[in-house]
């Protein structure tokens, strides 16, 4: 029974996560733009940053993942990531202007910029799909159905975010309430997961 | 430089030149280049050589060259920006954000050679064409830099007296290039008595938010745009300090052009001046927001016309 209760929580969440990652990966173009330029070099970075950040949280996820199987681990990842987005609505522009004065313009700058504001939350985010799996998975035939499950699910989250940030967030709320918004439902995430009850210990 | 508006593939600015509209099939493109930035096209029409961006199977002129006659100025409303000369206080140094094809700056250079003429752009192929078929040449007091304007001003500590902005891309212009934190960067660069002429497409409600934001940093704007309807776009010109008198403006005017022997002369550019109240719910939309780094939805007003609008 309390493992159903775990599974509509860990999709929830996976959805609501997979759409502020996104979401925040095109509000770094409204970050980064004033100070290195709109143009596709700034776009690369920052999508190729954004796929570093899930490289190492995907890798974070499955290194720890035998360790701290827990709902706490997730949600300490995940608290931590919402912290940091509610810093950077305050100290982007001096990070940016930094960068700017000390590394320049080039790829090399954007490439910093764009790991300053987004590396540490998003790898952080990162973490979540690898823990949800083996968090869902009561035996081992079932682990490719739940990894199936959990990474459509944040997909779908993906998608969504970047739709509704791009066209209904930028459009009529500013980046930094945007920021702060992404950060409390992501603060909300965490907090689901720290009351939700866990399901007992998978037996072996 | 840039744009003056959109046109279906083939048609051309002919239309609005008044080079001649019927003889679509005249041009012969001579190069296109995909760059990182732009889908460039070159046509020549002669005696025009002609650079477009294609943006959605549309093609956006940005620059017109009269190859015979480099100091022409074939499209209205880049002569509008050379109205500049008559509100700067001095004049030794003159910085344009959007080359493309380079007339106005060019023009400036070729008829003030002893000023310092620098433009920014951020498109190196632009800069490459520019070159090979826009009559641009490296001289003296001319110079050109490779970048973004934001960028290029953010790390210049340099000053001017006439600062232009032209970067349209296509029908766009980045949304960092319309903020009031750029527009202060902006004032941050302009000398004493400076000023700022800027060209804006008025068809869209992104013009009342893009004037208001000039006008949140530089208090005084005026509106040049040609009363003949060959151009659509309006050139705004922007500055601190007390509201300049026509008569004092006329004075600057003549006197330049008499020293300058500008081909289009200052003086007759004041019968299209107009100073603007940005509180005139007539001219600028009263719901028109000042934009910022944080907010500044440009893609959504570019999407609303200005229906019916009593245009300045």
């Amino acid at each position: 029974m309390r493992s159903r209760s775990l599974a509509p929580t860990i999709y929830l969440i996976a959805f609501v996560v997979g759409g502020v990652l996104m979401g925040f990966e095109m509000l770094g173009s409204r970050y980064l733009f004033p100070y290195f330029g709109g143009g596709i070099g700034t776009w690369a970075s920052l999508i190729s940053t954004v796929l570093c950040a899930l490289a190492v949280g995907y890798f974070a996820g499955s290194a720890i993942v035998d360790r701290y199987p827990s709902q706490r681990a997730i949600g300490a990842a995940i608290l931590v990531a919402a912290c940091w987005l509610a810093l950077v609505p305050a100290t982007a522009d001096a990070i940016m202007q930094t960068i700017l004065d000390h590394i320049g313009d080039g790829a090399a700058a954007t490439l910093s910029a764009s790991t300053a504001l987004l590396l540490v939350p998003l790898s952080l985010l990162g973490t979540f799909s690898p823990l949800a799996v083996s968090l869902l998975t009561r035996s081992a035939n079932e682990a490719g159905r739940v990894a199936g499950l959990v990474y459509g699910v944040s997909t779908i989250g993906n998608v969504a975010g970047t739709l509704l940030t791009t066209f209904i967030l930028i459009p009529s709320v500013g980046s930094r309430n945007i920021t702060y918004i992404f950060a409390v439902m992501l603060a909300l995430c965490a907090g689901l997961l720290f009351v939700t009850p866990a399901r007992p210990p998978t037996k072996v | 430089m840039v744009f003056i508006r959109s046109m279906l593939l083939g048609a051309f600015a002919g239309a609005l030149l008044g080079i001649g509209t019927a003889s679509a099939g005249n041009e012969r493109l001579l190069e296109s280049r995909e760059s990182l930035y732009n889908n460039i096209y070159v046509y020549e029409r002669p005696p025009y050589v002609i650079m477009t961006f294609g943006h959605n199977k549309q093609l956006y002129t940005e620059t017109v060259f009269d190859t015979g006659d480099d100091r022409a100025l074939p499209v209205p409303y880049t002569r509008l920006m050379t109205a500049a000369l008559m509100y700067a206080k001095n004049v030794h140094s003159i910085l344009e954000i959007g080359f493309g094809g380079g007339r106005v700056a060019w023009y400036l250079h070729r008829f003030l050679p002893d000023v310092r003429v620098t433009s920014v752009e951020l498109d190196t192929a632009v800069l490459e064409l520019s070159r090979k078929y826009f009559g641009i040449t490296d001289e003296p007091n001319f110079y050109l830099d490779s970048r973004d304007g934001r960028v290029f001003l953010a790390q210049s500590k340099d000053k001017y007296d006439i600062i232009l902005i032209d970067a349209y891309r296509g029908p766009f212009v980045p949304f960092h290039l319309m903020t009031k934190e750029f527009y202060q960067i902006v004032r941050d660069h302009l000398g004493e008595g400076g000023v700022v002429m800027q060209n804006v497409d008025p068809d869209t409600m992104l013009f009342d938010s893009a004037v208001k934001t000039i006008g949140a940093v530089l208090p005084q704007i005026e509106f040049y745009k040609t009363n003949d309807n060959s151009d659509d776009n309006i050139v705004t010109v922007a500055y601190d300090g007390p509201e300049r008198k026509a008569d004092d403006l006329a004075a600057v005017a003549s006197e330049r052009d008499k020293a300058l022997g500008l081909r289009y002369p200052l003086t007759e550019m004041l019968a299209v001046r107009r100073h603007v109240d940005l509180n005139d719910t007539q001219t600028i939309s009263a719901k028109a927001a000042v934009l910022t780094d944080d907010f500044a939805p440009v893609e959504t007003l570019k999407a609303i016309e200005r229906h019916n609008r009593k245009l300045p």
